[in-house]
Formats: structure tokens, C-alpha cells, sequence
């Protein structure tokens, strides 16, 4: 029941939202995923510097202008270089950083499994401890008996 | 006189600090304990010199006495008395004075908490290690990063005070020292955890003696992030308050692992597992606060943050080398005591839940750290330039922060053992029905989008067990209930679900406008109609203010301005929030014009709850608080196994160390 509506809220959430961003709220978004070229991993969104000012409006010009996301996102890599994506594209020595996290979350798993696997060996398995006590206990039990 | 009294007290520390090391190590290897009397004596000079480094600084300071070079750097007469004050760790040499003031005070109080025990090994060694730790920041302050050097005064000469940045905000005093007090914490079980790898005392002794430390230092490194949050909010004026800066990711690095290991050493309390996790993610922890130290405070890295760079790059890289594969190596050596072959009965249970905490926090560490320091390799690797900013880091910790909610809401509620899926049913209906209705009801009032939403159900379903929790131990214990580790988490829970909360609806619904206005006219953005009434100015001695008068939906007025300070000539961008529980909003002056009549460019951010954020940070620090207060004592759960503790008794009663049989602890550990 709970679960159903889960489902049926998520579909609400996701379906209800507005369609592709447009304007305002597209100038805010393309903001974000560029880089102030002199403020180091900041975004353009987010840095005061004086060529951050300036690319957040070459971005409002270009947008209004009518200029697709590919048609900004080539301009303002000729303008500084590639390191002007907050994402480096994935190809080359950067493919790396979206492979090991991938790995680390696969061999974190594979641990956790790893450790959850020992117990049912241990299960199944009797030690020579076991054995010990067992055959201990039915001496006992034997010798009890008489 | 500062100068030579400074140093003085610098030199003290370091030769207190070598001396007491050397001799307490000799000690201990030699057993002449006796020799732990004046090692003790020797660690408490440590303690008064560090108190007289900063003290001295200080003096300085407020005396404007420039024949020291720091001083110069950042002193100045105009600077009011608290940022004056905060002026001590506003650069690099400073940064290191409050780093050894806070490390000898942690010593005193390790000195005063175990003054019981002074010639056990276990103590002893803990120490020695402090007292290494605190000879290598004496001597970083002896040698190249000196801040009582002198200087040649020129005649007439006034400072340039600190860094603008570091002059406008109160939280420039509360949230350095807050944020050390979290680094230098966690020293203290790192010490005791060295100390048991040496003298091979790998039980849960050490664990459960430094266990309020851990939770003190967390606490501590918790409220210090945050604080630098609010900061970043405040001051920064971008109307954010994480920008996934090396800086930030630094001190989140540690916070990660350390998260980490507060969780899963309840499994070693109560199971006597994970002994070689937990120990190296302490030693991991602590490694980290170098190395983040190494990343900021090196050049190595550019940051908005770095305002205080240095020669002591190779000095923190060898450290963190000597702590990182010292403690490796010690792991290494004793490995076989390590071991314990208790096993986890059942993915359903506590310590399973704890082991996939532990596995999400260590992979959100890595691809933090991997972001951080990947741009760097890259460069040195061939040349290239690249940059790692927020969409890659929100896009890997998003699903990341999903699993981590699902595991607050549903792992408190497991038992230890096993539990059976009914059980499991029952004890979540409660907090499952929370995390539904949390979703219903933000649908309801217009929230949309996948993520906000499901961080809300999840967020509700989370708070909804740690609520759970809370009201069962105060129905059964009253007031006790809130206190203890486990009652005092649950509050840390509810802070943690308060930021995610304020974090996903903060950034899904923000919006971002910038608006050129001519004084009287007026803009509407997210509801609200911002009026630009008129440009004003204002001047004293130390900084010259532009501002412009805006009136938010006719009520009112609030002053976005410009702010440059006279003495190094930045101007710098000083918003003006007005906060709110449901929104906050946020204008910032962008361009000012020459002439007071013309248009000026307003920038107006509007973040829907943000203060969640402030307040669920406030709720962690209570909920540190309270968990570190002594909750209801509680026994143990019974032996793994008869056969397993039945073997141990044997192996008690024919002398084989216990680290050699199957380890079924928890009994005698509340």
C-alpha cells in the first residue's frame, strides 16, 4: 500500500515538472556548469570575479540571441579551453574519474558480500573445536547413562 | 620583546614536546615507567607554551606591535577588537599557532582525564604520539612557518588588517576555531589507537576509552563545517554556502571518514568485528586532516580560501607520509591479533546496516577526494588543464545521499543478530507512513521533480525512525531518553534530514535573477517585488560603503552594498539576506553606477529553505551533546555462539591470549 504510493508520488513528482528549461530559468541552469576561468572549480553562477560577470552575460546574450546549448558550449570552449566545463568530458585520462567510482562501489560491494558469504561457511563447516565438544558431550551423555 | 618571548615559548614547545616523546618512548620500551613522572611534567609545558605562543600573538596584536612580520601582514589600528582578535588564524603562521594552542590543550586534558594511570603502557604510549604530533607543529613554527619573525618597521608604518573577507562577518571568530577543535580532536583516539597497535592492547579498551573524544571531536568538526557554511552564505555573496571548493572538500574529507567510523565501532563494541576497519578508518581520519592541510595550505591547490599560503608544502607532505604509512605499517604488523572471526548472522541486522554505512561513506570520501585532487594528477600526468566543479560532484553524491538516507531511516530499527522480516515491517510501518505523507504533502503544497521529492519522502521516512527511537527510550527511560550515544544520534539524524531537506529544496527551487533598475522602479521575482529605492554611501576609517536601498514588497528596506576596504584597497560584495523559515532572500549589489541617478544591476537570489540547513546543524551539535552524556547502561549481547565461548573459556583458563580464539566480547562493555 505504502508502497504503491511511493510509486504513484514519485510518478507525480517527476512527470509533474515542467518540460525543458527555458529563458530565465536556462540562463540559471547553463550558469552553473561553466567555469569562472581564474576562481578555481568555482562556477561562473557563483564567483564575483570580473570574467565571470562577463560570461554570465555573453550566456544571457547568446540565449536570447537563440544560440543552442552545443552552440554556447563550443564558443566558450574556443574562447578559454576545455577546462571551462565544471565536468571534464569524458574521454581520455579524465574517463577515470567517472571509472573508479564506479570500481570502489563494486569492490566495497563485493566486501560487504564477501564478509556476509563467511558466516554461511563458517556454517557449514564444524571446527575442530566442535568436534571436540562434541564428542565430549556424548562421552558425557554415555558415561552418564550408565 | 613579543618577538623573543613568542619564539621563546615556540622553542619551549618543541623541546618539551621531542624531550617528552623520546624519554616517554625510552620508557615505555625499556620499562623504567618511573621516567613517566617528568614526561608528564614536560607535557604540560608543552600545554604552557602553546597557551603562551598564542597569548603572546595576541599581545601583539592588540599592541599593533609591528616588529613582528606577521603583524604586518595582517594587523592594522583601524580593525575592531574581535576581528582584530580573529586576526591570529587569518593566515598561514597564525592558522599553525591556534593548530598547537588547541593540540597542548587536548594533551592537558588527556593529562588530567588518565592522571590515574600514568604508568600504564597503553596511556603512555597515547603521549608520546600526542607529543610527537605536537613537536612537528612546534617545530613547523620554529623553522619555516616562524609567525613570530621580526621585521624592520618603516617609519609611520600601518598594517593592512586581514583579508576583507575575514573583517565583515562575526563567524570569521567562531568558525576556524570550531573546525580546529575538530581536526586537532581527533588526534586524541588516533593517539590511543597508535597506542594499542604498539603495545598490542587491540581489544576494545582503547575504543571504548576514547569513544567520548571521538564523538567531542566530531561534534566539534560538525558544527566547524557548518559555521563555515553559514560563513560562505553570508559573506561570499553568491547566495550559496557549498561550492565544492578543495577547502570545503577538505575538511569534509575527514568529517566522511570519521562519520564512518563513529558507526561501525559499535560493531566492534558489541561484536568485537572490524578491528582492522576501524583502526584504519582513525588512522585514515586523521591522515586526511594533514593531508587536507597539505592540499590548502601548500599552493598546491587555488582556492578562494587559501589566504594563507606557504613553505611548508614538503614538511606536511612528509608527515602525512610517516602518519599514513606508520599507521599502515603498524596495521600490518599486528594483523593476526587483529583478526576476529565473529561473523554478521544475517544481512537484516544493526551491524550489517553499519557495514554498508561504512562502505557509503568511504565511497563518497573517495570521489570527493578523487575530484579534489584528480585536476592536480592530471596536470602532472600530461599537462592537461581541467576542472572538477559541482554538477560532477552532485551528480555522484546525489544517489549517493539517497542510499545513505534509505540506511538512516531503516538501519536504526534493525536489531543487532538478525531480524525476521515481519519484525522489520512492524517497527517501519511507522516512519514508512512518515516518509509517504512527507511526499504527499510537498506534492501537495507544489513541490516537483523526482529528486526533491524522494529526498523528502526519504527524509521523512529517516526522521520518522529517529522520532520512533526517541519517543520509545523517553517513554521508557523519561529524561534518559534523550541522552546516550544511541538517543543522542538519533538527534543528530533528525539535523542531518533537517540539511537535506534544506539542501534539495534550496537548490531544486532556487532562483537566480539579475535585474537593472533605475532608482524607483521595480522588479517581481519569485513572488515578491523588489523596489529600488536609491544609491547611497557611507565611509569611516577603515572601509568606504556603496549601497543601494531596496524595498522588498513594500515593507522592508534592506542594503545590498559594495564594500572597499581602504587599508588593502579590495572591494569586496557584502549581500543582505532576509532570512525566513519557509524562504530566504538574497540581494546582491553586481554594478554600481558613476553617476547616483543611474541604473544599477541588482543580483536576486531567492532559496527556499535554507535555514533548515542552520538548524539542522544546530540540532547535530545538541545531538553531539547529548551523546556524549552517559546514557542508560546496557548489557551486552550474549556470547556468538555456546561452542565459540566455551572455547574461549578453555583458552582463557590455559593462558592463550585471547586474541588468538574466536572473539565474543560485548558483555563486560556497556
Amino acid at each position: 500500500m505504502l508502497g504503491l504510493m511511493t510509486v504513484f508520488l514519485l510518478g507525480v513528482a517527476t512527470f509533474g515538472s515542467s518540460g525543458p528549461r527555458e529563458g530565465d530559468e536556462r540562463i540559471q541552469y547553463l550558469n552553473t556548469i561553466y567555469a569562472c576561468p581564474q576562481c578555481d572549480g568555482q562556477s561562473v553562477a557563483e564567483s564575483n570575479a570580473a570574467v565571470a560577470s562577463q560570461i554570465r552575460d555573453f550566456i544571457r546574450l547568446k540565449v536570447n540571441s537563440g544560440a543552442t546549448d552545443q552552440q554556447i558550449r563550443d564558443e566558450l570552449i574556443r574562447a578559454y579551453d576545455s577546462s571551462v566545463l565544471l565536468t571534464p568530458p569524458a574521454e581520455g585520462v579524465s574517463l577515470l574519474i567517472w571509472i573508479l567510482p564506479v570500481v570502489v562501489a563494486v569492490g566495497g560491494s563485493a566486501f560487504v558480500v564477501s564478509i556476509l558469504r563467511r558466516r554461511q561457511d563458517g556454517l557449514r563447516e564444524a571446527t575442530d573445536t566442535d568436534e571436540e565438544l562434541v564428542a565430549k558431550a556424548q562421552a558425557s551423555v554415555s558415561s552418564g547413562g550408565q | 620583546m613579543n618577538p623573543a618571548l613568542g619564539y621563546g615559548f615556540s622553542v619551549l614547545g618543541l623541546s618539551a614536546s621531542v624531550l617528552g616523546a623520546v624519554a616517554g618512548a625510552y620508557a615505555l620500551i625499556t620499562g623504567r615507567l618511573h621516567i613517566m613522572k617528568p614526561v608528564r611534567q614536560w607535557a604540560w609545558l608543552v600545554f604552557v607554551s602553546g597557551i603562551g605562543t598564542f597569548v603572546i600573538m595576541e599581545i601583539a596584536l592588540f599592541q599593533r606591535d609591528y616588529t613582528i612580520a606577521y603583524v604586518q601582514k595582517v594587523g592594522s589600528s583601524t580593525t575592531p577588537a574581535l576581528f582584530n582578535f580573529a586576526a591570529l588564524w587569518s593566515a598561514l603562521e597564525g592558522s599553525i599557532i591556534l593548530w598547537a594552542l588547541l593540540l597542548s590543550g587536548y594533551v592537558a586534558a588527556v593529562l588530567v582525564k588518565f592522571r590515574d594511570r600514568a604508568t600504564d603502557p597503553l596511556m603512555g604510549w597515547a603521549l608520546v604520539i600526542m607529543l610527537a604530533i605536537s613537536g612537528f607543529f612546534f617545530a613547523l613554527m620554529v623553522g619555516p612557518a616562524n609567525p613570530f619573525l621580526r621585521a624592520v618597521v618603516p617609519l609611520g608604518f600601518d598594517g593592512p588588517g586581514p583579508n576583507p573577507l575575514l573583517q565583515n562577518h562575526i563567524l570569521v571568530a567562531f568558525h576556524p576555531p570550531m573546525l580546529y577543535l575538530g581536526y586537532v580532536g581527533f588526534s586524541v583516539p588516533f593517539a590511543f589507537a597508535t597506542a594499542a597497535l604498539i603495545t598490542g592492547r587491540v581489544g576494545e579498551g582503547w575504543l571504548i576509552e576514547t569513544r567520548r573524544w571521538t564523538v567531542a571531536a566530531w561534534g566539534f568538526l560538525t558544527i566547524g563545517i557548518v559555521l563555515g557554511a553559514w560563513w560562505s552564505y553570508e559573506v561570499l555573496g553568491w547566495g550559496g554556502y557549498w561550492a565544492w571548493d578543495p577547502v570545503e572538500n577538505a575538511s569534509l574529507l575527514p568529517w566522511l571518514t570519521g562519520t564512518a567510523y563513529l558507526h561501525s565501532v559499535m560493531v566492534q563494541e558489541r561484536r568485537g568485528m572490524l578491528r582492522v576497519w576501524n583502526l584504519s578508518l582513525l588512522c585514515a581520519t586523521f591522515s586526511l586532516t594533514i593531508l587536507g592541510t597539505f592540499l590548502t595550505r601548500s599552493g598546491v591547490i587555488d582556492s578562494v580560501h587559501a589566504f594563507s599560503e606557504g613553505s611548508i608544502g614538503p614538511w606536511l607532505l612528509v608527515f602525512f607520509a610517516v602518519v599514513a604509512g606508520g599507521s599502515i605499517g603498524l596495521i600490518a604488523w599486528r594483523g593476526d591479533e587483529l583478526r576476529s572471526p565473529g561473523a554478521i548472522d544475517s544481512p537484516l541486522s544493526r551491524e550489517a546496516a553499519f557495514l554498508a554505512n561504512n562502505v557509503v561513506f568511504g565511497a563518497l570520501a573517495f570521489v570527493i577526494l578523487l575530484g579534489t585532487v584528480f585536476p592536480l594528477l592530471a596536470e602532472a600526468w600530461n599537462d592537461s588543464r581541467l576542472t572538477i566543479g559541482r554538477p560532477y560532484f552532485d551528480s555522484l553524491g546525489r544517489p549517493i545521499a539517497f542510499v545513505m538516507l534509505f540506511l538512516m531511516a531503516s538501519a536504526p530499527v534493525l536489531p543487532w543478530r538478525r531480524a525476521s522480516t515481519e519484525l522489520l515491517a512492524t517497527r517501519l510501518l511507522w516512519p514508512a507512513a512518515a516518509g509517504v505523507s512527507s511526499m504527499a504533502l510537498a506534492i501537495a503544497i507544489g513541490a516537483r521533480g523526482l529528486y526533491p521529492v524522494l529526498t523528502f519522502g526519504l527524509g521523512g521516512f529517516a526522521a520518522g525512525a529517529a522520532l520512533r527511537q526517541v519517543i520509545l527510550a523517553t517513554r521508557r527511560q523519561g529524561w534518559r531518553g534523550f541522552v546516550g550515544r544511541t538517543n543522542g544520534g538519533m538527534i543528530v539524524h533528525i539535523g542531518v534530514v533537517l540539511i537535506a531537506v534544506g539542501v534539495a529544496s534550496s537548490e531544486a527551487y532556487k532562483t537566480d535573477r539579475s535585474a537593472t533598475l533605475l532608482p524607483g522602479q521595480s522588479v517581481v521575482v519569485a513572488d515578491h517585488e523588489f523596489t529600488y529605492l536609491e544609491l547611497k554611501a557611507d565611509e569611516n576609517d577603515r572601509r568606504q560603503r556603496i549601497y543601494a536601498e531596496v524595498q522588498i514588497d513594500g515593507e522592508d528596506i534592506y542594503a545590498p552594498a559594495q564594500t572597499r576596504y581602504l587599508r588593502s584597497g579590495m572591494v569586496v560584495p557584502t549581500p543582505s539576506v532576509r532570512p525566513g523559515f519557509s524562504e530566504d532572500l538574497f540581494l546582491v549589489l553586481d554594478k554600481t553606477p558613476d553617476d547616483p541617478q543611474g541604473p544599477v544591476r541588482l543580483r536576486i537570489i531567492v532559496r527556499p529553505m535554507i535555514s533548515w540547513l542552520w538548524t539542522g546543524g544546530a540540532l547535530m551539535g545538541i545531538g553531539s551533546i547529548l551523546a556524549i552524556f552517559p546514557g542508560k547502561r546496557r548489557r551486552g549481547t550474549e556470547a556468538v555462539s555456546a561452542v565459540l565461548a566455551k572455547a574461549q573459556q578453555n583458552s582463557e583458563a590455559s593462558g592463550v591470549s585471547p586474541a588468538d580464539v574466536p572473539s565474543v566480547t560485548g558483555a563486560s562493555h556497556g
